[in-house]
């Protein structure tokens, strides 16, 4: 190994992992973690606080946890900046150093920033809702933006010299503008520091697992929009104007999706999901408010010649009967909870088996448990070798180091072919 | 009055639920009654979810549902019929540094509508007000919610706060929420372990039902 070149090495890892999505066996089973949020920094003692606010401290944490660690490719740190946060005055995600402790993970906020009787103005008027009433529930800083009325309402120049340039006159509209430009240069920064972070990883090797997650069209409605409680509210009272608002999200979903692809150059589509897992609903609402954008989504990834990387979070058990319809040896599913006999059983032949190693494991038990639960899923995937080690969920933050070097080397010791 | 009631709220016809409540009070009756109906209607709802017949949206859609018959029934109540007897007292709350709510809002609903007393401390609850909350309502059963791998630690310092505070054999814990499993309860020391709505029913009524 030692006298590969890092683009030998890059290539390589590529290849293992192409080579598992496609369900050709591999040499070995790597060990991938799909994203790690603050576990690299907090295993170098950096605070979660200092994490979201220094870009190359956070990004130089990942790329040496990642070569410590021996994961196979850079996961994806998954964490937005906080100087971004900081810019907007966010109130959707909170976040360490912002008015959560230091040593927190930044969480997310459900709520209702999407009435219930706003449906109708939003489906009329997408953008102008997001820009008058989104914006301003789920940033503190953008509450000006409230002002701005609908902008064909500007559609020549009397009204927009008169109206408009009366509303940029207006200091709320005038610091809701000013804090969209400080989103953007903590952007620039982040991406700057991004560049480079990409780059040396390519120079040492490393293909990165994702740049750019997508979000199924039901849960951007139900995570982002209309929290649990109100999207399974309108299971019953709206549920037309629930379809038609994820029908709505698909278009800008596809098209995020195949433009991020583009622009960052990875062919690798991650997919957070989280109201499609079993007991979030029954079968007969998961194929008509669930399933049928999710399948639709991922053919059109397949078609484009993408990877989808789904995580799907929670238990999938009920659902892999569902799953058994995605293209087959084209989709690198990513499982937290799943039945993993049950998984093989019905989807052996038709998908790679990527995480499911308890995060509770990681966090709490001994190397050698991490170690006899590898050995079971080399046991149950061996066969084909269609098997990624990761937690259920990435790199829990608060994972043992012991235990994320004890599924290296159990990946060493059974997964070798 | 038949099972109409019950039927129309564990079918999720809630116009209809409401209707026939507007029309059983002012046919006169009793407030009591009719809500003994509509929370059979949420123990069956209850009973569906452990056998996966029914979902998360029916337990969130059911407690709205009761929500509105409540405020129907309240005009018509005595002061001593909403003294119903309580199986049990649950202190449940999200442990600190974690500020997810969302299961153990189904959870409280689900408890509360199967006749506990519920004390639900919020999110991010320190230790110490766990420790105080026993003190205070004297539970038998203590509930510690969290989504984030964070609160296994969280979980564990506020079981340790209530053994140190001589608190621990007095009470029945319960560590709850996605990531818990019989690892979580074996790190916390806590008694019982759920992730989801069922399992905090079935350890609350087992513990309630030893002591009572």
């Amino acid at each position: 190994m030692s006298a590969l070149t890092g683009e030998e090495l890059y290539r390589r890892r590529e290849q293992r992992f192409n080579d598992i999505v496609a369900l050709k066996k591999p040499d070995r089973v790597p060990v991938i973690p799909l994203v790690a949020h603050y576990f690299p920094t907090m295993v170098k003692g950096v605070s979660n606080r200092d994490a979201g606010y220094d870009h190359e401290l956070r990004l130089r944490c990942l790329r040496e946890a990642t070569v410590e660690f021996g994961w196979d490719m850079l996961p994806a740190t998954g964490l937005f900046g906080s100087d971004g946060y900081e810019a907007l005055g966010s109130l959707q995600l909170r976040w360490p150093g912002g008015d959560l402790p230091d040593d927190t993970s930044f969480q997310f906020v459900e709520g209702e920033y999407l009435k219930a009787d706003e449906y109708e103005q939003f489906l009329a008027d997408p953008s102008g809702t997001t820009l008058g009433t989104i914006f301003p529930h789920i940033a503190g800083k953008l509450e000006g933006l409230g002002m701005v009325p609908p902008l064909y309402w500007l559609s020549n120049m009397y009204y927009l010299q008169g109206v408009g340039g009366g509303l940029l006159a207006a200091p709320p509209v005038r610091a809701a503008l000013q804090a969209l430009l400080d989103l953007g240069d903590a952007a620039a920064a982040g991406a700057a520091a991004d560049a480079v972070h990409g780059q040396q990883a390519t120079t040492l090797g490393y293909p990165r697992t994702w740049v750019a997650p997508v979000i199924p069209a039901f849960d951007v409605v139900s995570d982002t929009f209309r929290s649990l409680r109100g999207s399974t509210l309108d299971m019953y009272r709206h549920p037309e104007e629930l379809l038609r608002t994820i029908d709505l999200m698909q278009v800008p979903t596809i098209a995020l999706a195949v433009q991020a692809a583009q622009l960052f150059g990875n062919p690798r589509v991650f997919i957070p999901m989280h109201r499609g897992a079993g007991g979030f609903m029954s079968d007969e609402q998961f194929e008509r408010f669930y399933w049928p954008t999710f399948k639709g989504l991922i053919e059109i990834l397949v078609e484009q010649g993408l990877t989808p990387m789904p995580l799907f979070e929670g238990d999938y058990t009920p659902r892999l009967k569902y799953l058994a319809e995605l293209p087959a040896g084209a989709v690198a599913g990513h499982f937290d909870k799943v039945d993993r006999k049950k998984f093989k059983e019905i989807l052996g032949d038709r998908m790679c088996f990527w995480g499911n190693v308890a995060p509770s494991l990681l966090c709490t038990g001994t190397p050698q448990q991490v170690k006899d639960d590898v050995k079971e899923l080399v046991d149950l995937f061996g066969d084909t070798g269609a098997l990624i080690l990761d937690s259920g969920l990435g790199v829990p933050d608060e994972a043992r180091p012991e235990n994320m070097l004890a599924l290296r080397e159990a990946a060493d010791e059974y997964g070798v072919f | 009055m038949s099972n109409e009631l019950t039927d129309a709220i564990v079918g999720m016809r809630e116009d209809e639920a409401l209707a026939m409540v507007a029309r059983d009070l002012d046919a006169g009756v009793a407030p009591i009654v009719v809500l003994d109906q509509a929370k059979e209607a949420m123990t069956e709802l209850g009973r569906r979810f452990e056998c996966s017949e029914a979902f998360i949206p029916e337990l969130i859609m059911g407690g709205e549902i009761m929500k509105g018959i409540s405020e129907l029934v309240k005009p018509h109540l005595q002061a001593a019929d909403g003294e119903s007897a309580r199986r049990g007292v649950v202190v449940i709350g999200t442990v600190a540094g974690d500020i997810h709510d969302i299961g153990k809002d189904v959870v409280v609903l689900m408890l509360d509508v199967n006749g506990y007393e519920v004390h639900d401390l919020g999110v991010d609850v320190p230790a110490a007000r766990f420790v105080e909350a026993i003190g205070e309502f004297s539970p038998q059963v203590v509930g510690l919610s969290g989504l984030l791998t964070l609160a296994f630690d969280s979980m564990k310092a506020t079981i340790d706060a209530i053994s140190a505070a001589g608190l621990r054999d007095r009470v029945k814990i319960m560590v709850g929420g996605a990531p818990a499993d019989q690892q979580v309860q074996d790190y916390t020391g806590a008694d019982g372990w759920g992730s989801d709505v069922s399992a905090a029913l079935n350890l609350s009524s087992r513990w309630t039902g030893e002591r009572s």
